[in-house]
């Protein structure tokens, strides 16, 4: 047994450790109760710190280095995080690239609200639960709110939620989500079904709810400009280990599984959320005229360029080349001039073009924006110069006239020169001269 | 609308809600099944110790589960393997018990293992875990415990240096198997029971999670002649029990059946609905009778019914209560023998449709509306043809007030969905002021949602399709994200030449003066007479300067052209002065 812990012990020191994840929790019921799911975390090499909400002593970082690189909020019911710890810091953790991960229920506090609005969701007011009178599972409570949620619900994105042929029916409980759909970093990842409405089960309809329909959200991921990830769950209970066994069956008949798929899907979402998945970067950058290897200091109009760039993928603990064909190069001078497909060649994508006949200051412009993955905008400046006198077509027919205008003059002249220098006049003249 | 609701008390547990002194629920087949999963894979991932065979025969054992023959024989031949007399008093009882359950033929215990134990209870180093395990042990070898004073005084003095709840815990299960000599424990009992910490009001644990709790579960309800814990606390620790029911490990799966079973055997026995216990096993004698006290509906305190016994069903935990009850929620005082409790229930009915109608107005009212009554399932005739002056209104009326009465227009994958407020209290109406609701024109079919939580037939029903022409137009969607079209830069296209012919012939035409003057000059003659070689140095510098010039057409820069410029230069103005002055000479007579 000891053995078998030390060799437990140095497989986690060779996996690479994820860092630092700082869990708040309302009770530690909640670590037993979602025990599954922290523990794939654990085994997943993260360091968790188990800690109550409004412990005193909570702090995100020290002499302004953050002591977590992710953050769990497993506590739907605080009303204030206790220490130093409040929506601006986790704001200022997020700006700073920080991930976090937050899950609420039906009993959202304020201070999670606060949190959610300044990540641009808005969660239903305080007892609103999702409510589906058509898509509910068996072992619903009677207020249809423990809901069977088909994987054609979650966002079309494998990378952050997992091929959605091969997820399981899901199983939620809790609030629902608002999320502006305008705003192009907030991602619904999973929404509610058409019939779906937000609002407290035991109150008549008077207002219009909030959420209504597949407007719903569930599940809203933000990826921030700065490529930290947020993602505001509903429902806590989404990631339990009740819910991760439990049995689906709706209560209508259709669907029904053995197991639910909330365990493949927390698993995923936590994979995206951390950065295990989806995080791209530039490795290498080249561009040069067709033929040679290095850069030239500056391009001419009309030359034919090629332009390599090598894009990798963090997966399984190392950088591996991405894979994707729908990369594409842009040469900008304010506008795009050429915009072409970058193909991949080995390990490395190129694109080869003819540089335009505009002269100015142009970019290569990668802007590589695909939902789920970190944002690649790589720019390299280069100037393009006009012709050189000498770089025009040297003889062209139509000025031939001009060439035999120039040299038959000169031609002429030097002739001239020794007719007007060496020319004896007859003597005949000259006597007539006389 | 009155339904057949047939009260099923064994199956309850799904309709209520938790109230105060009941639990919710109880660990039900599923869950059992869940616990054995994990418990046979403890029995087969064996390693190199007693402690998942143990957890694996201990939880069968509890459960009354009969172990497959493979795995007895198995973990019978790896006990047999491992067990050394010397192992710590822990591995040894597990081992041991493990043995015991298991059935294995033979005995693993030898005099060295007595030795070993007797030593450890007499050390007043050892832990209060392993003079627990050491008593356990030999109680299990039928071993009296010899000199339980002395060992009762080494467990208090140990206390006193390290009196944490995993400490206490085995104190108190060390306490139980002294005997008399154990009493001293019933002092700490108390302040066992008040460490626990009350999460939400509803769960009771002590802080170290499922192990430690069930320690302590275990430890107090074993301590004879001990009333520990009220009722209401068994019940809020019973609570927390069920929150574990998911537990995971082998470890855990057998402290959460340590401590249900304890629970369930003691006089605390939190039987919420009281037929079953908490393990979900029927009581031996069902009290008696069960009746239901009133039931009441929750919306208007309206008392409905009132001591109506239950019949007895099926089985020995099934009791049947008839319903006939309007449609909503109630809730019901039950009593068995002496347990009460209040459970809320819910009676489903079916909601009937009694009428629809839909169609469009004009939204100032001059006009009638127009409206179609339609009856569930069929669909509007024809399309609707709406212009932006225009309301879509539906009326329906239904059998009774619900939850959820919506309008939804879709058309692929975009929706508006439109409350309806009830007018009356059946009648719910939809008005859809289309020019200020709609963003454009479009094709929308519409879509009837109605649900409620105690609604047996929620429905979808496609009433039919609006074509809405407000004059405006769809607006094209940008997307976001995705590959862009693809930019060719167009080149400016060369500019148009003379053709190579009319090139030649002026050419041609410009070299004709030179040519001509050539071929006149040869028909007249010319006299060079005045030639002298001293004028070669002057043409041969000015030959040079046209040539430099030719060459700067062709390659030559401006600098390389100077300077060679310079001294031929230099030199044809020397020869060219020398030159002239000599003809000058000549000239003058």
């Amino acid at each position: 047994m000891k053995l078998f812990l030390f060799l437990i012990c140095t497989l986690f020191s060779l996996v690479r450790s994820q860092g630092n994840t700082l869990v708040l929790l309302d009770n530690q019921v909640i670590r037993e109760t979602h025990s599954i799911f922290f523990k794939s975390l654990q085994e997943r090499g993260y360091n968790l710190s188990f800690k109550i909400a409004d412990d005193s002593s909570l702090v995100l970082s020290k002499y302004g280095e953050y002591l977590y690189e992710n953050l769990i909020i497993f506590a739907p019911a605080v009303e204030e995080f206790g220490g130093t710890l409040n929506v601006d810091t986790i704001t200022q953790f997020v700006d700073d690239g920080g991930n976090v991960l937050v899950a609420g229920n039906s009993g959202t506090g304020d201070v999670l609200r606060e949190l959610a609005s300044e990540c641009g969701f808005e969660v239903d007011e305080e007892g609103a639960f999702v409510i589906d009178h058509l898509n509910y599972d068996v072992n619903d409570e009677g207020q249809h709110t423990k809901l069977v949620i088909t994987p054609d619900n979650l966002i079309d994105a494998p990378v952050i939620v997992g091929s959605r042929k091969d997820v399981k029916p899901l199983l939620y409980q809790g609030t629902g989500i608002l999320a502006d759909p305008e705003n192009p970093l907030v991602l619904p990842l999973l929404s509610a079904e058409s019939t779906a409405y937000s609002y407290i089960p035991e109150q008549a309809i008077k207002e219009y709810p909030h959420a209504v329909g597949r407007d719903t959200v569930l599940i809203a991921g933000l990826q921030a400009r700065n490529n930290a990830r947020v993602v505001f769950s509903g429902s806590l209970s989404f990631f339990s280990d009740e819910f991760f066994t439990a049995p689906v069956e709706k209560a209508q008949g259709g669907v029904k599984s053995d197991v639910s798929g909330n365990r493949d899907v927390a698993f995923a979402i936590s994979q995206w959320v951390f950065k295990e998945h989806g995080q791209l970067r530039v490795r290498s950058v080249k561009h040069s005229r067709v033929g040679e290897e290095k850069p030239p200091s500056a391009y001419t109009i009309m030359e034919d360029v090629i332009y390599k760039i090598e894009i990798d993928i963090f997966e399984d603990g190392e950088w591996k080349p991405f894979s994707a064909d729908d990369i594409q190069l842009e040469f900008v001078r304010i506008d795009p001039f050429v915009r072409t497909n970058l193909q991949k060649k080995g390990k490395q994508y190129e694109a080869r073009f003819k540089i335009p006949d505009v002269y100015g200051v142009y970019q290569f412009k990668v802007d590589y924006d695909r939902v789920g993955y970190t944002r690649i905008y790589n720019t390299t400046q280069v100037s393009v110069r006009p012709l050189q006198h000498t770089q025009y077509e040297r003889f062209i027919n139509c000025a031939y006239p001009y060439y035999a205008g120039a040299f038959s003059m000169m031609g002429g002249l030097f002739l001239f020169s020794f007719v007007f220098l060496h020319l004896k006049e007859d003597e005949v003249k000259k006597s007539k001269g006389d | 609308m009155f339904s057949r609701f047939v009260f099923l008390l064994a199956l309850v547990t799904v309709y209520f809600s938790t109230t105060h002194a009941s639990i919710g629920g109880y660990i039900c087949p599923s869950d059992k099944k869940k616990l054995f999963a994990v418990l046979v894979k403890a029995l087969i991932n064996e390693e190199g110790d007693f402690s998942t065979p143990y957890y694996g025969v201990k939880g069968f054992k509890l459960l009354n589960e009969q172990l497959p023959t493979v795995l007895v024989k198995d973990n019978c031949a790896h006990i047999k393997q491992f067990y050394k007399p010397d192992s710590s008093p822990e591995e040894n009882f597990q081992a041991l018990t493990a043995w015991n359950l298991l059935g294995c033929t033979g005995k693993l215990q030898t005099d060295a293992t007595v030795t070993h134990l007797r030593t450890i209870l007499e050390n007043t180093k050892a832990s209060t875990a392993e003079i627990r395990y050491a008593a356990e042990a030999l109680k299990l070898l039928n071993i009296a415990i010899p000199n339980g004073q002395k060992v009762a005084q080494i467990i208090q003095s140990r206390l006193k240096e390290d009196d944490s709840l995993q400490s206490l815990g085995h104190a108190l299960h060390a306490a139980a198997l002294l005997g008399t000599a154990g009493n001293f424990i019933l002092d700490r009992i108390e302040e066992v029971v008040v460490q626990a910490d009350e999460v939400d009001g509803k769960l009771l644990q002590w802080e170290g999670g499922l192990t430690t709790t069930s320690l302590l579960i275990t430890g107090l309800l074993r301590i004879p002649g001990a009333r520990p814990l009220t009722a209401e606390q068994a019940e809020k620790l019973a609570a927390y029990l069920l929150t574990r029911r998911t537990v995971q490990t082998s470890k855990g799966a057998l402290a959460l059946i340590e401590a249900a079973t304890s629970l369930a055997v003691s006089d605390v026995t939190p039987v919420s609905i009281s037929i079953i216990d908490i393990l979900g096993r029927p009581l031996k004698t069902p009290p008696s009778p069960v009746v239901a006290q009133s039931a009441t509906r929750i919306t208007d305190d309206v008392v409905v019914l009132s001591k109506q016994p239950l019949s007895p069903g099926a089985n020995p935990v099934e009791f049947v209560l008839p319903l006939r009850l309007e449609p909503g929620q109630y809730r019901i005082a039950l009593s068995a023998g002496t347990h009460s409790t209040t459970l809320t229930v819910r009676v489903l009915g079916p909601v009937t449709i009694e009428w629809v109608q839909i169609g469009l107005s004009d939204a100032d009212g001059s006009a009638a509306p127009r409206l179609t009554k339609l009856q569930h399932p069929s669909k509007l005739p024809a399309a609707l043809h709406a212009d932006s002056s225009q309301h879509l209104t539906l009326k329906l009326s239904i059998s009774r007030v619900i939850h959820q009465a919506f309008l939804r227009l879709y058309s692929g994958k975009k929706e508006i969905i439109f409350v309806a407020e009830p007018d009356s209290s059946k009648l719910y109406k939809i008005d859809v002021n289309l020019a200020s609701e709609l963003a454009h024109s479009g094709t929308f079919e519409m879509e009837l949602i109605l649900g409620d939580s105690v609604m047996s037939n929620p429905l979808r029903w496609t009433l039919g399709t609006l074509e809405a022409n407000l004059n405006i137009a769809e607006p094209q969607k940008k997307s976001v994200r995705g590959p862009k079209p693809e930019i060719k830069h167009l080149f400016r296209p060369a500019e148009k030449r003379p053709p190579e012919a009319v090139s030649l012939l002026f050419t041609g035409l410009t070299a004709a003066p030179l040519v001509l003057l050539l071929i006149l000059w040869l028909k007249i003659g010319i006299n060079f007479g005045n030639f002298t070689t001293l004028s070669i140095p002057f043409h041969l510098g000015f030959g040079g300067i046209l040539y430099l010039f030719a060459l700067f057409w062709w390659k030559l820069d401006m600098f390389t052209t100077c300077a060679w410029l310079i001294p031929i230069g230099g030199f044809t103005f020397l020869a060219g002065q020398k030159l002239l002055s000599q003809i000058a000479k000549q000239k003058k007579p």
